[in-house]
């Protein structure tokens, strides 16, 4: 143990204690289970940030759809076709919006050093700004600020279905080679993935939205699924720090695992009469 | 160089953290901040914002007409709509409404007459109900786009009452009164059009459907049988599917499952053959046609059900849990200033 991670397992300590010390009066009375939850999780992925900074090593599986960001952007660029970046109908303040516009700086870099056409349509004016803080410094990361202008990345309409027509349209006129969907989706989806489809664009796709999902992987070439579409960033930057946080949230995973089997069996053996403690006081759910 | 790095990961750090604590803090300011405050600062940012987005919108239709690059002609659509949008909104009100004051109660049926010629009226009766509950001052339920057409509806009716007076609704409201300029374009125009590509979806969702269910594998075929189960046992219809015809289905299926593992086909048949004549033979023995004595299992809506809740649940709980933790993962970095989309 470092004495960084000494010294915030001090904090988290300090901040339980307090916690339990004044409970009633400082804190929200019920929000126990979380508050613990919070600092749990988020001491466990400060810890393997800071391993990884350290030099650690960390193996992250190798994930199909973001492998295939660099081929379909090469596509695109022996095609002499442009490629399509959609961020999702909904605004900053969704963390799948930050996720798809994180995935696109990394996009923008690609097609700045292959000096293809990048074209951004925006639901959002917030985004549309984010979008193109995250697309001039990627083009100047890659050595290519003269490639960019504002204009590639561009506001359409903030109504869900003007906004699909609008791509639609896009899609249909210019014929992109690679159409990438990464953001928060709703019905819209569907439009946008069958008519990239219909054009022969290589697809990929990814979305916290779980219910559009089974959308994409039926009409895309890959879909980055869950927790994948998360970690996409962290994956294509290689920053160990970013890394780190990806191994802390997997172990937060096996970790949740174990808690729902630990919960299970001791709620089982307390309802058979065997064991006398309700777990599910402990943890606030009953 | 300070304004545009390091303060806006200051202030995204300091905000994040606090709207984080503040959610187990027990105080009215800060539970206020957190609840009410911050999403309000946000909608007003984002209302402001709106401008950048139109006037970038509008710059490039603009652009694309002056230049005739290609596909101009559709930019004149967009740029036509995008101001006729702005004149109905802040430049023409197109509410105008009539009221009668001190109507003769013999003029009732008359007057709803006059209003049939220009608005529909479902109900007559309840009409010259309304009316005669307010002869003392009456507005006419119906709003004129423009003042000549009104003044000119007002001219037919003068002598129903002893006073006709036009008015106009005010500004903020007459985008959301029936009838109005704004209203007509909203339900004209905008709601037609998001209706049709709405609509749209129905279409891909049949073509999607299609390519999903070819069987190219184990799990397409695999999709293909929970797909159909779920649909036909969702449906009225799927009740009345009868027990043998779900346990040959099974039988079936179950010998396609083996069939890889047995090589002799003649065997294979024998098996399923048997399988029929046995689940058959024992529906039959005991009198599986009475509901009360049918296995669950040969049911297509308890199937279906039984697909929905366990399975299915299972498999998207599990990524929903991996969503939520990539949230809590993703929210943490730029919280603590590791990843910085802005």
């Amino acid at each position: 143990m470092n004495n960084k991670l000494l010294v915030i397992s001090g904090i988290a300590s300090f901040i339980i204690f307090i916690y339990w010390a004044t409970f009633g009066s400082w804190f929200i009375t019920g929000n126990a289970p979380t508050f613990v939850g919070v600092i749990i999780v988020s001491a466990t992925i400060f810890y393997y940030i800071d391993g990884a900074k350290s030099g650690k090593e960390i193996y992250l599986r190798p994930i199909p759809g973001l492998k295939a960001i660099e081929e379909a952007v090469g596509r695109a660029t022996e095609m002499g076709k442009s490629v399509l970046f959609v961020p999702g109908i909904s605004d900053m303040d969704q963390v799948d919006t930050v996720a798809g516009i994180n995935i696109l700086s990394h996009v923008a870099e690609i097609t700045a050093k292959y000096e293809t056409d990048l074209n951004v349509p925006t639901c959002r004016a917030i985004v549309m700004e984010s979008a193109r803080e995250a697309c001039r410094e990627s083009y100047l990361r890659a050595g290519r600020p003269d490639l960019y202008y504002d204009d590639m990345v561009h506001y359409i309409s903030d109504d869900q279905f003007a906004y699909a027509a609008g791509v639609n349209g896009i899609m249909i006129r210019e014929k992109p080679a690679a159409c990438f969907y990464q953001g928060k989706f709703y019905a819209e989806s569907l439009l946008l993935a069958e008519t990239g489809n219909s054009i022969g664009a290589i697809q990929i796709a990814g979305t916290g939205s779980a219910s559009q999902i089974p959308f994409f992987v039926t009409a895309c070439d890959y879909t980055l699924i869950g927790e994948e579409f998360f970690a996409a960033s962290a994956y294509l930057s290689n920053k160990p720090e970013l890394i780190g946080s990806i191994k802390g949230q997997d172990i937060v995973k096996f970790m949740v695992m174990i808690l729902m089997v630990s919960v299970f069996a001791l709620d089982s053996l307390r309802q058979l009469g065997i064991l006398n403690f309700d777990i599910l006081v402990l943890l606030g759910l009953n | 160089m300070f304004l545009k790095r390091q303060m806006p990961a200051i202030i995204a750090i300091g905000v994040g953290l606090f709207i984080l604590f503040g959610h187990f803090i027990n105080n009215p300011n800060v539970q206020g901040f957190v609840n009410n405050d911050a999403t309000q600062w946000f909608d007003i940012i984002a209302s402001f914002a709106i401008f950048l987005g139109a006037l970038n919108m509008l710059k490039l239709q603009v652009l694309k007409v002056v230049k005739k690059q290609r596909n101009w002609q559709y930019s004149i659509l967009a740029i036509f709509g995008f101001a006729f949008a702005i004149f109905a909104g802040f430049f023409f009100r197109g509410a105008n409404y009539i009221t009668l004051t001190d109507i003769h109660p013999q003029n009732v049926n008359k007057l709803v007459e006059y209003i049939s010629t220009v608005q529909e009226v479902d109900d007559p009766v309840l009409m010259v109900k309304g009316i005669q509950g307010s002869l003392a001052s009456y507005e006419i339920p119906k709003i004129f786009i423009s003042r000549s057409s009104a003044e000119a509806f007002s001219v037919t009716i003068s002598g129903i009452a002893k006073d006709v007076t036009l008015g106009v609704k005010p500004w903020g409201a007459h985008v959301q009164i029936k009838g109005s300029l704004f209203s007509w374009m909203f339900f004209k125009i905008f709601t037609p059009l998001s209706s049709t590509m709405f609509a749209l979806l129905a279409f891909f969702v049949a073509s999607a459907s299609y390519r999903a269910f070819r069987i190219r594998n184990f799990e397409a075929t695999l999709l293909l049988v929970a797909g159909i189960i779920l649909m036909i046992g969702r449906v009225p219809v799927g009740e009345l599917v009868p027990w043998w015809l779900v346990s040959t289905l099974m039988v079936f299926g179950i010998g396609a499952l083996i069939a890889p593992l047995i090589p002799d086909k003649k065997l294979l048949f024998g098996i399923i053959i048997g399988g029929i004549v046995l689940t058959s033979g024992l529906g039959i023995l005991l009198d599986w046609n009475l509901a009360v004595n049918m296995p669950a299992i040969l049911s297509l809506p308890n199937i279906s059900e039984w697909i929905f809740d366990y399975p299915t649940a299972a498999g998207s709980r599990a990524i929903m849990i991996g969503i939520a933790l990539g949230i809590i993962a993703t929210s943490f970095r730029i919280i603590l200033g590791i990843e910085r989309p802005f």
